[in-house]
């Protein structure tokens, strides 16, 4: 179960359309390296994780990341929801606005739609921990990219608030990783 | 050897984060942890105007 506040974790606000942008930032909503898939991946894991702490860890990590998809989903709307459709041909956007017009959907930035092949739930906490170590690592890189690709202050303010996120689960999920090998250690020695 | 564990091969090690100085709720926020030891910022590239400059 969960609880909703109804405002996000860190503010967005954009004062100018800019599609070129939204459609590069989009694959942090629904592309392999995403917040949608982190938020999946890790609330799936968590059932097979062997101690109370992992499973912890990992429904708050998963709980943070559908906050951080919303942040992204807040970001691509403002920067397309007032573009005017001729600024939309030129960013290469025709294709998306064929099928969603300004929606949100979860593709990736060629617009290649989700998919749960993206994700793995191993059923072996240690190979699970690894993979979503590895999936901390590619958003942090994923957001330098996209950093590198903004020309919105702006935007780069709040890429740069999840950026600084990945950085920090990635040490959480290692904590997680070292007591779950202590764990599964002592549980082969007694 | 680090610290308490005799290091085995083949498997990974991560430090254990100790709880200390933290920043306050608004600095946390706006940095993006409330932690000084796990701030770590990027220093954006490719931002040059011109192709040769760095």
């Amino acid at each position: 179960m969960w609880i909703y506040e109804k405002k996000l974790q860190y503010p967005v606000r954009v004062c100018r359309p800019n599609p070129r942008l939204a459609k590069e930032i989009i694959t942090q909503y629904g592309g392999p390296d995403g917040e949608l898939s982190a938020s999946l991946r890790y609330l799936t894991q968590r059932y097979t994780m062997p101690t109370g702490q992992a499973i912890a860890t990992l429904t708050d990590i998963g709980t943070e990341e559908l906050a951080h998809m919303e942040i992204v989903a807040a970001l691509v709307y403002q920067l397309v929801k007032d573009a005017p459709l001729h600024e939309i041909k030129e960013a290469g956007l025709s294709s998306y606005y064929a099928d969603h017009d300004r929606a949100l959907y979860f593709v990736n930035a060629s617009g290649v739609p989700w998919t749960a092949a993206y994700i793995q739930s191993k059923g072996d906490p240690i190979a699970d921990l690894h993979e979503n170590m590895a999936a901390e690592e590619k958003a942090r890189a994923t957001y330098e990219w996209l950093i590198n690709l903004s020309d919105d202050p702006d935007v780069t303010d709040v890429l740069k608030f999840l950026r600084q996120r990945e950085v920090v689960h990635f040490q959480r999920f290692g904590e997680t990783l070292m007591r779950v090998q202590d764990y599964l250690q002592c549980k082969k020695v007694y | 050897m680090i610290g308490p564990y005799k290091m085995r091969l083949a498997r990974a090690y991560i430090p254990f984060q100790r709880y200390g100085q933290v920043w306050s709720p608004a600095e946390g926020l706006r940095r993006g942890t409330i932690f000084p030891e796990l701030f770590s910022p990027y220093i954006p590239r490719d931002k040059g105007s011109c192709g040769t400059c760095q």
